[in-house]
């Protein structure tokens, strides 16, 4: 079960944190930044964060081991506080017919494209329970939420994925460029980004266009690819219709995906229901839902199957007490799964938002 | 004796001769025939026009033995760089990336495109006889230039500039060209500068990368190359830093090479010279050497002041003050070698700058 993150989680956010090495940048092991995370998660979940600050922390749940083992975040609006950088990757060709030359350079070009949009960010699971339908129930649940409450959001949705390094945490990217302009490894770089100095790094950056064959062949190579860690994650991201456009981290070149809020398949074919019974659901009959409360202070996302009527949602009662749910409350649905969603309205009423 | 003056197209052979010896890197004398005579043609039009301001006049000066007709060397003036269009190069640049925050100050160089020397002088063309590297001819065809550009300054703009050639190895592979301009271009060196060295540079240029490139990601035998002269261009190059020219500004965006420049006025040829009448009463061979004897004369870069007709030499010339004012004397031969009679004007300038403060006599 996926769930809005609690003051009291943060010790055994700490001991997960310390999983997960260098590269998740917004997640620092450091405490009181995570603490600082909670608070104003905290804050967004009770309405009273100014936009600028809106987090919303998730965390998932092993209810069974009453073990806290994963990390999801939405932030409302990046770079409404500081500067908020990205490369976009352009094109800048050299042409002259009558030297029959056609050179085409892909050119890093500095950009606050991304300033103003939601940003999926910090996922991050224990690596023993990378098996099964965990990862895509961490990644997704944050869809539920955003369906649920989509006018807290912006339309344009970005998640940066971790870009290629090697074991030791070397970058070839930074080694190539950032490394020039600023002396230090890229750990280090990342962990000021981590607890909020991006922006100070990024002023250390390049801000003319980088023609990018100036860099290292391995560099260039890495320009938009995702380091294999994350490639799982690129693909549930995919999935749900999101797309590289163009646009990558600064220190690592890892890419930006992109998709519009209501192009996200999930969100796109999630459908509110009302609760009409609870009694356990044949396997055969459903496919694995998504299934969330419709609580913003105390959201909760799990998977099971249900049915749906015209009168309703019948719910497992494992699944609905994992919701703190019963009959008569509202809840969303979506299969896990993008090719077992129905296209959009089949299941009747999609039902109004929140 | 030797004297300069501008081209005319009987020397046309000889200067082929010339082209052909001339190194890569000297794009303003290409050998080729049909562009030599066009540079000689344009460079006449330019000494006889009436010219009020700066355009695309070229001027194309040859140094020549008077006794034996030989020519052993070249040099030239273009009034105005980049006439009708733009004229490139690369200005060093530091760019600082601090933060207070993170207590940090780097100091990045960059080289950014530009068009800051468009419209600029350039002095273009030096080439000598290697046999007279080591002669004062070199500072004759390089300063006496000058000369010209003080007398006739309506032609000229108010600054100057000069291309100097960059590193490159036997083959003529420039490492700056490697790390730059090939990437855009997917050709050698050599055989851009060929393309470049005839109608317009310009034409290449706009094939250069147009951002900046950030000297950091260069690699090594590159960044050495920025501002980096050939070893074939020290001598004008050092005959121009000895006038002042700066050249820590600029490079030449094929091959790295420094371009230097300055203000006319602030060149040491132009603020020592002085124009001055020539005064034949007492000017013959025996008593000029006679004076330089007497430690009276020295050894001068002298000018007259026309232009078709511009010459120029070296010979000891005495300066003094009669009646019509500031006169200078030297040998009735260097007068006869420079066109000149009695009471007209000429540019004068020490050739060794230590003795500018001339003795000056009374007559």
């Amino acid at each position: 079960m996926v769930r809005s993150i609690r003051r009291d989680d943060l010790a055994a956010l700490m001991a997960l944190v310390g999983e997960t090495g260098v590269g998740l940048t917004t997640l620092p092991n450091n405490e009181g930044l995570l603490r600082g995370r909670i608070e104003a998660s905290l804050a967004s979940f009770a309405g009273t964060a100014e936009k600028a600050d809106e987090q919303w922390v998730f965390v998932m749940e092993d209810i069974a081991a009453a073990r806290l083992v994963g990390i999801c975040a939405i932030a409302g609006a990046v770079g409404l506080r500081e500067p908020w950088y990205s490369y976009r990757v352009g094109t800048v060709v050299h042409a002259s017919r009558e030297l029959g030359i056609f050179t085409r350079t892909p050119t890093l070009f500095l950009s606050n494209d991304h300033t103003g949009a939601s940003e999926l960010c910090s996922l991050f699971l224990a690596p023993d329970y990378r098996v099964g339908r965990n990862g895509a129930l961490l990644s997704k649940s944050r869809f539920m939420f955003m369906a649920e409450f989509s006018d807290r959001f912006s339309r344009k949705v970005i998640a940066e994925l971790r870009g290629v390094s090697d074991s030791a945490g070397r970058s070839p990217f930074w080694e190539s460029l950032g490394r020039h302009f600023f002396s230090m490894d890229f750990a280090e770089a990342d962990y000021l980004t981590g607890i909020g100095k991006k922006s100070f790094v990024a002023e250390l950056m390049p801000k003319h266009p980088l023609y990018s064959s100036f860099l290292s062949k391995e560099a260039q190579a890495v320009i938009g690819e995702t380091h294999e860690l994350t490639r799982p994650a690129r693909r549930l991201l995919e999935q749900e219709g999101f797309r590289y456009e163009g646009h990558v981290d600064i220190f690592d070149a890892g890419p930006a995906l992109e998709s519009n809020l209501e192009d996200i398949d999930a969100i796109k074919k999630s459908s509110s229901q009302v609760v009409q019974a609870l009694s356990v659901v044949a396997e055969a009959s459903s496919a694995v839902m998504l299934i969330s409360n419709a609580r913003m202070s105390d959201f909760r996302v799990g998977l099971g199957r249900c049915i749906v009527t015209s009168d309703g949602v019948t719910l497992d009662p494992d699944v609905a007490q994992a919701l703190d749910i019963t009959v008569g409350d509202a809840v969303r649905l979506v299969a896990l799964r993008p090719a077992e969603r129905a296209a959009s309205g089949e299941r009747g009423a999609r039902g109004s938002r929140g | 004796m030797f004297v300069l003056r501008p081209a005319e197209l009987t020397d046309l052979p000889q200067i082929e001769a010339i082209a052909a010896k001339s190194a890569i890197g000297i794009t303003s004398l290409p050998p080729d025939r049909d562009r030599l005579i066009d540079k000689i043609t344009n460079s006449r039009y330019a000494f006889a026009d009436e010219v009020d301001i700066p355009g695309e006049e070229s001027y194309f000066f040859v140094l020549e033995n008077a006794a034996t007709g030989e020519i052993v060397g070249t040099s030239g003036i273009a009034a105005a760089a980049g006439f009708h269009d733009r004229f490139y190069s690369y200005r060093n640049e530091i760019i600082v990336h601090a933060s207070q925050e993170l207590k940090v100050s780097n100091k990045i160089h960059a080289l950014h495109l530009c068009h800051d020397l468009t419209g600029f002088s350039l002095l273009t063309s030096f080439f000598i006889d290697p046999a007279f590297a080591d002669s004062d001819l070199p500072q004759l065809l390089s300063r006496a230039r000058l000369l010209y550009v003080a007398e006739q300054r309506h032609r000229f703009a108010d600054k100057l500039a000069a291309e100097n050639p960059g590193v490159c190895d036997a083959e003529g592979r420039s490492p700056f060209w490697n790390a730059v301009g090939r990437r855009f271009f997917n050709m050698d060196y050599p055989q851009a500068e060929q393309l470049s060295g005839g109608r317009s540079k310009t034409f290449i240029a706009e094939l250069m990368p147009q951002y900046p490139i950030y000297v950091p990601l260069l690699p090594a035998a590159a960044k050495l190359a920025i501002g980096q002269l050939h070893p074939d261009g020290e001598l004008p190059f050092s005959i121009l830093m000895d006038e002042g020219f700066e050249a820590d500004t600029y490079v030449d965006i094929f091959d790295g090479g420094p371009t230097v420049e300055a203000r006319v006025e602030t060149l040491r040829t132009v603020r020592l010279q002085r124009r001055v009448t020539f005064s034949a009463r007492i000017a013959d061979l025996t008593e000029a050497i006679e004076a330089a004897e007497a430690g009276e004369a020295v050894l001068s870069i002298i000018a007259n002041t026309k232009s078709e007709g511009f010459r120029a030499t070296i010979a000891p010339a005495v300066f003094g003050v009669a009646a019509e004012g500031s006169c200078v004397k030297f040998s009735r031969e260097t007068a006869l070698l420079i066109n000149i009679d009695d009471g007209d004007a000429v540019r004068v300038v020490a050739l060794d700058p230590e003795s500018h403060h001339l003795t000056v006599a009374s007559w």
